[in-house]
């Protein structure tokens, strides 16, 4: 009796753990982990954390050594997104390693990165696995000395402004960010035939990776719009990836800190720095920017059935629903780019599909005339939002041979000779006999 | 010279037309049959050669229509010849009803390919 009571309670204790993971339906992460290299950043960059809190996600700040840190219980993920904010961690506790990280990349799960210039080599390799390169040197760190802050002292021009940020609403948000943003750190490059990985703000072209407290003695390797500040990774499983060289941006001390660019006369009160990062992490936490396609229907026109195949020249109706998460529901997708290909081997038929502004996506086309096993393929990707890769097998058939046109339009004289050497025959036949 | 050529051109006309008009009526008119199947065959082929022989069938059917029973009368007119003295004791009604018969043959056959 004892133990059956005991075990509903446990039970009843362990169901609300099952309801704490982001799934297709609902793809905001819930749970995160962060990893800091000493409990002092919880105070230091409090307002990040709080307002992540606020957003409805459940933070777990751990020291990167803990000896008890894992990412997955029994095969399944503990939490669903990571963010390290522990640059000179040369090894992580627990069964943490790099390839434990890729693995939850890999799995589609999101990962924050924020270094500064005691970045460790593992810190360093993992960002590179992602596809974003730090500079080798570790000395180095990003100055300016056209776009830096201005401040009372006469600093080293390490902290930099920059609002060179890149123009995605979806990423960045609708309201522009109109204070610049605040960045101390190291610089990182983008391989520029990599085409997941995007520049989010880069550096001015005055920028330069050197160590600041030493004289140059060769040009330095990163220079100007080619560094960038913040990067982020969309890969092709849809994990988001947010990469950045300051972990100083995220502080309490920047966000409040009152920016004026050097050179300039505007002085904002409060840096751009918290706006853009509550936004930006609002894009890698799935809040924003994800797409769901579903109910994928074709059909001949005049009928609603999906027949098993297709003749050539049929024409037919093809209809798709996309979706876009809110952070709260589904609201309908709306755009006029999305487009579905009648594909075998090659496009035969690329059409746009146009929207009802609910969410319903169709197009009417002719089915070409070859025959084959065709597929029809939507290929949806578009700055910032979840990829979209869909297809649905169709065969498609030729003629049967009383489905051509009976008469031929061109062969008219051939019929009309034939039936006029039939009466003709019919005509002589009458005279030659009955001729005296 | 070309004044002599073209006497003799209206003399050869001339003597051909004579002698012409000297056959029996009845090889006249299958002469006119003959040469009203193979008219409608030229007619057919320049047609094919002005849009293409895009049904082949089609066309062979309505060309060989023409060709064929131009050259069953042709036959006819070889058995009914009275100059014939290859043909003196096949009586003519024979030839015409092997006429008729091969026509509806060809006419059948020709229906047929005709698609």
């Amino acid at each position: 009796m004892a133990k059956v009571s005991i075990f509903k309670a446990v039970i009843t204790l362990l169901l609300p753990l099952v309801c704490l993971s982001f799934s297709p339906e609902e793809p905001t992460d819930r749970r995160i982990l962060v990893l800091v290299d000493d409990f002092s950043l919880k105070s230091s960059h409090s307002i990040f954390f709080n307002s992540l809190r606020s957003r409805g996600f459940l933070l777990d700040i751990k020291l990167a050594e803990d000896p008890a840190l894992s990412l997955q219980r029994y095969g399944q993920y503990l939490y669903d997104a990571l963010v390290l904010f522990s640059p000179s961690t040369d090894r992580f506790g627990g069964s943490l390693d790099l390839a434990a990280v890729l693995d939850f990349v890999d799995s589609g799960h999101d990962l924050i990165i924020a270094v500064d210039a005691s970045a460790s080599d593992l810190i360093k390799n993992i960002a590179t696995e992602c596809g974003v390169d730090f500079d080798e040197d570790p000395s180095t760190v990003v100055v300016d000395h056209g776009s830096y802050a201005v401040s009372e002292s006469d600093g080293d021009h390490t902290l930099i402004v920059s609002n060179d940020f890149i123009r995605s609403d979806v990423m960045l948000g609708e309201t522009e960010i109109q204070a610049p943003v605040l960045f101390e750190g190291i610089a990182h490059s983008l391989n520029a035939e990599n085409s997941l990985v995007l520049k989010v703000l880069s550096a001015s072209p005055s920028a330069y990776s050197a160590d600041p407290s030493s004289k140059l003695s060769s040009p330095p390797t990163l220079i100007g719009s080619a560094i960038s500040l913040v990067s982020v990774v969309q890969a092709r499983n849809n994990a988001r990836i947010m990469v950045t060289g300051s972990l100083a941006m995220f502080s309490n001390r920047l966000f409040r800190s009152g920016v004026q660019k050097a050179g300039s006369p505007n002085k904002y009160p409060k840096s751009g720095n918290e706006q853009f990062v509550t936004e930006l992490s609002k894009w890698v936490f799935h809040e924003r920017g994800h797409l769901k396609a579903v109910n994928v229907t074709h059909h001949k026109v005049g009928e609603t059935d999906e027949p098993l195949s297709y003749r050539i020249n049929d024409d037919l109706d093809f209809s798709v629903e996309i979706y876009e998460w809110s952070g709260k529901s589904w609201e309908p997708y709306v755009a006029n780019d999305v487009q579905v290909q009648f594909y075998m081997m090659s496009p035969y038929v690329l059409k746009s599909l146009s929207t009802d502004q609910k969410g319903l996506y169709h197009a009417s086309f002719k089915v070409p005339d070859v025959y084959g096993v065709f597929q029809f393929k939507v290929e949806y990707h578009k700055l910032g939002y979840t990829s979209i890769s869909l297809s649905k097998q169709i065969p498609v058939r030729p003629f049967r041979h009383n489905e051509y046109e009976r008469f031929i339009t061109t062969a008219f004289p051939y019929y009309g000779a034939s039936f006029t050497t039939m009466a003709g025959f019919f005509i002589f036949s009458f005279v030659y006999l009955y001729q005296k | 010279m070309a004044r002599s050529t073209g006497k003799d051109a209206h003399a050869l006309f001339h003597a051909l037309r004579s002698a012409y008009a000297a056959t029996p009526t009845n090889l006249k008119i299958i002469d006119l049959y003959v040469g009203f199947s193979v008219f409608t065959a030229l007619t057919q082929v320049a047609y094919m050669a002005i849009v293409g022989s895009f049904p082949f069938n089609s066309f062979l059917s309505g060309v060989l229509s023409c060709i064929g029973t131009a050259i069953l009368a042709v036959c006819l007119r070889i058995q009914v010849n009275k100059e014939n003295k290859e043909f003196k004791d096949l009586a003519p009604e024979r030839a015409f009803a092997d006429f008729v018969l091969c026509n509806l043959v060809l006419h059948l056959v020709i229906m047929n390919f005709l698609g």
